[in-house]
């Protein structure tokens, strides 16, 4: 099976897996949509496409959390629906080292509708209230946004939330540590230049994984883009900019960011699962044109508990945590993010376990942005992705008072942690832990606590039996 | 029907004083055009005042208050702040009530 092309033949290929329900009633864009789309993230339930959104013309459509579940992202990635986890993670792994540039091209789809400034109104896409008490509505959900580094000429993606103030005006909350609001706070606002950037709705899922995914400073997404879809992604120039956006998009928002104007943005309910007040210090754009497909898809992820963001972060948190890790020595095995954490959780199972390596497994990560507040290490006997074998782990091995190492810091903290308070959240004042539930190096093995499972506490011989004996109940 | 705003305050003493103040307002009236922001400066009343709109104040995590206020627009403003990116926008509508 063909990693899909496009936002539209990843549709039907969810469909074809029972992973899509279309619904051709009325709904109203105020809550009701978003709210479906909420409830199905909450469920483990599937993908929707509305197609009578009220207030607007039929030939615009909404599909929701396009790959919020394990399912719908293997068959984003090409295979199976039911692939499990671990290999969706390996599969990910090896595709993200094989890059493959882009292909520049002139015509594409997404520019069969150009909308000049002037006649820009973004009260005419059907940009969904996601949440009752949200700022605003939001138009950047699962987005890929577009900048450029005023110095070097680095081209990056991100996966960033936008606001729609009025008609001509976005806002949006790039976190000032991402790499758009590095390169803005350097290159652009000191010398009072806006910044041109692109807001992308609807490309292929494999663009937005790599716009989502945590990535080093100065990669290139599109080149990763192509190697997690297999094939180059086809990129064309921007109208108002000399920004280049995949091409098979949907709904392309051309924009500067103001160096020195702003506007309300926020509070929204978040990824962690919360909408926490780290409303007050954002910034706005200013749309320069809008293009879209004829009949444009606008894609809304209904963002909190299990979105699509949840998913995605899992895969290319984990591995970027595992990259990170093994590069500073850590003799780490496997890590894997639960996407219930919310981003905020990681397991990560290492060889060789103890205080110093706990320790220095928070430092590494919490180094430059600190999005992990909860580490949690056990030894390899542990599997990662198991996560009852993971509690039971760290109900009975986690020394509660040696096992616990704290790492605090000021400025990199996440504004979206839930936990924190206003002052922290404005200071970017945190902490992360990490939790050890290794057994101590030095303690002998004679007298190292042995498991009572199956596999630990039975002879090889009985272990045999035993799953012979399952077997043949048919159990 | 009363027109119907809201706005989310930091400070909630501050709006409801009774004394001119800069506000972003969300517009409620039904339509495609539902939450669009507009600043103002404007005075706002509680309890609400006979005539004038009514205004539902949100915290900043967007919690509602029970009863509403009224709002009395003394004049738009433009559509941005000023102030550089990630500054407070909060501290800059102060810096606008001030001019």
């Amino acid at each position: 099976m063909a990693t899909p092309k496009d936002l539209r033949s990843f549709l039907e290929a969810i469909e074809a897996s029972g992973d899509l329900v279309t619904v051709t009633d009325e709904i109203d864009w105020d809550q009701e949509l978003s709210g479906i789309g909420r409830l199905a993230c909450e469920r483990n339930g599937p993908a929707f496409m509305f197609t009578n959104v009220k207030d607007y013309a039929p030939d615009w459509r909404v599909t929701t959390n396009p790959i919020a579940t394990w399912r719908r992202m293997a068959v984003a990635l090409g295979l199976p629906a039911d692939t499990p986890v671990r290999e969706l993670y390996a599969v990910y792994a090896e595709r993200e080292q094989n890059s493959i540039p882009p292909l520049l091209v002139n015509d594409a789809p997404c520019k069969e509708v150009v909308i000049p400034a002037d006649k820009v109104d973004l009260f005419d896409l059907p940009v969904p209230m996601v949440h009752d008490g949200d700022g605003g509505r939001y138009l950047g959900t699962w987005d890929l946004v577009v900048s450029k580094d005023a110095d070097t000429g680095w081209v990056n993606w991100g996966m960033y939330r936008f606001m729609v103030h009025n008609e001509r005006y976005l806002t949006g909350y790039p976190r000032p540590t991402s790499h758009l609001g590095k390169m803005l706070l350097e290159g652009y606002v000191p010398s009072d230049k806006p910044m041109p950037i692109a807001i992308v709705i609807g490309a292929d899922v494999p663009s937005h994984l790599a716009a989502a995914a945590t990535f080093q400073l100065n990669g290139d997404e599109a080149n990763l883009a192509g190697g997690l879809g297999e094939r180059a992604v086809e990129l064309v120039k921007c109208e108002t900019s000399d920004l280049y956006v995949p091409a098979n998009a949907e709904i392309v928002i051309e924009a500067e960011v103001l160096p020195n104007g702003i506007a309300q943005e926020g509070p929204y309910g978040e990824y962690p699962g919360y909408r926490s007040g780290e409303m007050g210090d954002a910034l706005c754009a200013r749309v320069t044109a809008i293009t879209h497909r004829r009949d444009p898809i606008h894609t809304l992820d209904t963002t909190g508990f299990m979105d699509s963001s949840a998913t995605t972060t899992s895969i290319s948190g984990a591995i970027a945590i595992r990259r990170r890790l093994e590069k500073h020595g850590v003799p780490v095995v496997d890590v894997y993010v639960p996407p219930e954490g919310g981003v905020h959780l990681a397991i990560v199972s290492v060889s060789r376990g103890g205080a110093a390596v706990a320790k220095k497994v928070v430092e590494v990560l919490t180094a430059r942005r600190a999005l992990m507040s909860k580490i949690i290490v056990v030894d390899d006997d542990v599997d990662v992705f198991n996560i009852p074998q993971v509690l039971h782990a760290f109900a009975t091995k986690c020394h509660p008072e040696r096992g616990t190492h704290i790492h605090t810091y000021t400025g990199r903290a996440n504004a979206l942690t839930p936990a924190y308070s206003q002052q922290e959240r404005a200071a970017r004042l945190g902490a992360s832990v990490a939790f050890d539930v290794t057994w101590p190096p030095e303690w002998p093995r004679e007298v190292t606590p042995v498991r009572a499972t199956l596999d630990q506490m039975y002879t090889k011989d009985v272990q045999d039996r035993v799953l012979a004996r399952w077997k043949a109940l048919g159990l | 029907m009363t027109k119907e705003y809201e706005t989310f305050v930091r400070d909630r003493a501050h709006v409801v004083s009774g004394r001119e103040v800069v506000l972003t307002l969300r517009d409620l009236t039904p339509g495609r055009k539902k939450y669009r922001g507009l600043n103002v400066r404007a005075v706002v009343s509680q309890p609400p005042r006979p005539g004038e709109p009514l205004l539902w104040l949100r915290s900043v995590v967007g919690v509602r208050e029970k009863t509403p206020c009224s709002v009395r627009i003394v004049e738009d403003l433009p559509d941005v702040f000023e102030g550089r990116p990630y500054t407070d926008f909060f501290a800059a509508m102060a810096r606008a009530e001030r001019r």
